[in-house]
């Protein structure tokens, strides 16, 4: 049957991962090639790489490429995680921000600040983040059910976000002295700048754990599209599916959190964007999404470098801009389509 | 092939299933009949391994359902269920193809896959339906591709739970005679069954179910007969025949008095 060969080769996402890559890599040279300094890159990796000292050799390795790597890591980390949520719950609209994810391990982060655990043991932070993470991903789980409906995963992960909000915005309120207050709030908007490689080697073992984790039971998901009995019934063992995803979405958005505070959306959007090129299967829409998470939160943190204001933005602030609107559309577009 | 020898389940002070054995027989279709409630969807899920009982034994080939790895079990055992689900809007031919997902380690679709999924589009008549998304089909459209899904597996059993209820009357008459040719190929089927002329017709064995009881069990005309449907569905039966094939219609006065 010629018609079905379309089944045995995906030249749509073969085509896509190659223009992603390409784009990253594009976009990777920009983003060390843009801020408030110029810079010659040549002249600073080749000082770099003969560890001599120069102006431009620090700006590359002290601050631009540790921003730059960590926009690829934690954009990877929350395009998959919007992927694996959206494919584990069947819905379109999760997502670790809109769920709550973010915000508790945000929480989580932030008590590690409040009670000052992160300058006697750097590790403190990022495992503030993931404990914060897989509580609420554990706590949205019992409280949507396994076949939750739209409304009440949103309604789950609004719980979750406000409950996390409140004991956040107490710590902001109890926290010792204002400057505390002000460092845990420019925090919470979500940033990728004065970070250094410390953040990367930080964050990255529990990332990986995470994105190994989720590809792992990529397969799982697509049989999951048939619901958690008829995939049991193809030998998919659903149990071990949710726990692996839960578990692979709290390492690394806690993880990515805990380094840049609150960055929304990343994870609505990019599976969304995505899915008819995989052909709507969830398990291959994960390289992907994180792939094109990667691009988006890059290509996000320049234009909060290039966009003129007197501050630089924040890219927390800039991802909510574009996805909370985003959002909406999405969610009156759903009501329509995906009610089968 | 498959077996439940004196199984027993209680699900929320409801003996769902009660004392029940049955040997399904290897290339045979066998049909699970009786009212809403009988058991029979349940008796169905714990075939499929997807319900444990409370006591009893559930075998395939002699061997512990349960002590059969889950992937291998899948292979040999396809379940399609009552309501048909998918959640994304896949195209036909991508649903179909999830049926191959027991005998696939990556993405990559074989030629062996193709041959099946093909010929179980084909076996359904589905093939004009390819390319279209599921969330776009008709009721009866869902349900033959769904099907589909279940026969592109190319199990040596198929538990299939109401798959005809959603079907016209050609529609319907085309999947039980398809069951019916599969059976002849040395498939086992199982199917879960209200359409008792279809059932009469189609199936080689019946099992006649209330109340989580096998009340009979049997060919089609020792099953099917005036006592057991009083008893069980409490309707009268009209039996006749037509080229040599007896049918059953069920029957009961419009005031709702049996004649």
């Amino acid at each position: 049957m010629k018609r079905l060969k379309t089944l045995s080769n995906s030249p749509n996402k073969q085509t896509l991962i190659v223009f992603l890559l390409i784009s990253i890599a594009i976009f990777f040279i920009v983003s060390l090639n843009t801020g408030v300094t110029h810079l010659s890159l040549i002249n600073g990796l080749n000082d770099w790489l003969h560890s001599t000292r120069s102006i431009d050799s620090l700006i590359l390795y002290e601050i631009r490429l540790p921003r730059t790597l960590l926009a690829i890591i934690i954009g990877t980390s929350l395009g998959m995680s919007g992927a694996a949520l959206q494919g584990m719950l069947r819905n379109p609209l999760a997502e670790p921000g809109v769920i709550g994810v973010s915000a508790s391990a945000a929480l989580g982060a932030v008590i590690v600040f409040y009670f000052g655990l992160s300058s006697i043991f750097p590790l403190a932070l990022p495992l503030g983040g993931i404990t914060g993470a897989l509580l609420a991903v554990i706590l949205l789980h019992l409280l949507a059910g396994k076949n939750s409906s739209i409304l009440t995963l949103i309604l789950a992960g609004v719980a979750i976000s406000s409950l996390s909000a409140a004991l956040t915005a107490l710590a902001l309120n109890l926290a010792p002295n204002p400057f505390a207050s002000l460092e845990i709030f420019f925090w919470l908007m979500g940033s990728l700048s004065d970070r250094s490689f410390l953040h990367v080697w930080l964050i990255l073992p529990t990332t990986l754990i995470g994105w190994w984790l989720m590809l792992s039971v990529r397969r799982g998901l697509d049989a999951l599209s048939l619901g958690e009995d008829t995939a049991t019934s193809m030998g998919v063992n659903v149990q071990s599916l949710n726990k692996r995803i839960i578990l692979g979405v709290a390492l690394s958005v806690g993880a990515a959190v805990s380094v840049s505070g609150g960055i929304g959306f990343i994870g609505l959007i990019v599976p969304h964007l995505l899915r008819p090129y995989v052909q709507h299967k969830p398990g291959r829409l994960l390289i992907v999404s994180g792939l094109a998470g990667a691009l988006l939160l890059l290509l996000a943190d320049i234009a909060v470098r290039l966009l003129p204001t007197q501050q630089e933005l924040k890219i927390g602030v800039l991802t909510a801009l574009i996805g909370a609107p985003f959002f909406l559309h999405l969610l009156l577009k759903s009501r329509r389509e995906w009610a089968l | 092939m498959l077996s439940v020898k004196e199984i027993n389940l209680t699900l929320s002070t409801t003996a769902v299933l009660d004392n029940v054995s049955i040997a399904f027989e290897k290339g045979k279709v066998t049909g699970l009949i009786g009212p809403n409630g009988a058991g029979k969807s349940t008796l169905l899920r714990v075939l499929a391994n997807l319900q444990t009982v409370d006591s009893g034994a559930v075998t395939f080939t002699g061997q512990a359902i349960q002590s059969i790895h889950p992937l291998g079990y899948a292979k040999k055992v396809t379940y399609l269920p009552q309501t048909a689900v998918c959640h994304w809007p896949l195209t036909v031919e991508q649903l179909v193809s999830l049926g191959r997902h027991p005998h696939q380690t990556n993405d990559n679709v074989s030629e062996e896959d193709i041959a099946a999924i093909a010929q179980a589009i084909e076996e359904t008549d589905i093939s004009h339906l390819i390319g279209r998304t599921v969330n776009t089909l008709s009721g009866g459209e869902r349900a033959r591709v769904m099907l589909a899904r279940a026969l592109a597996t190319d199990a040596d059993v198929l538990l299939a739970d109401e798959p005809i209820v959603a079907l016209d009357p050609r529609h319907q008459i085309d999947v039980m005679a398809l069951l019916q040719t599969l059976a002849s190929k040395g498939k086992t089927i199982i199917v879960v069954l209200h359409e008792l002329h279809l059932a009469m017709r189609y199936c080689d064995n019946l099992v006649l179910l209330n109340n989580g009881q096998t009340i009979a069990e049997g060919s089609p005309l020792e099953v099917i007969t005036q006592t057991n449907l009083k008893d069980v569905y409490k309707v009268d039966a009209i039996f006749g025949s037509h080229q040599h094939t007896p049918w059953v219609l069920p029957w009961v006065n419009k005031k709702g008095e049996n004649t």
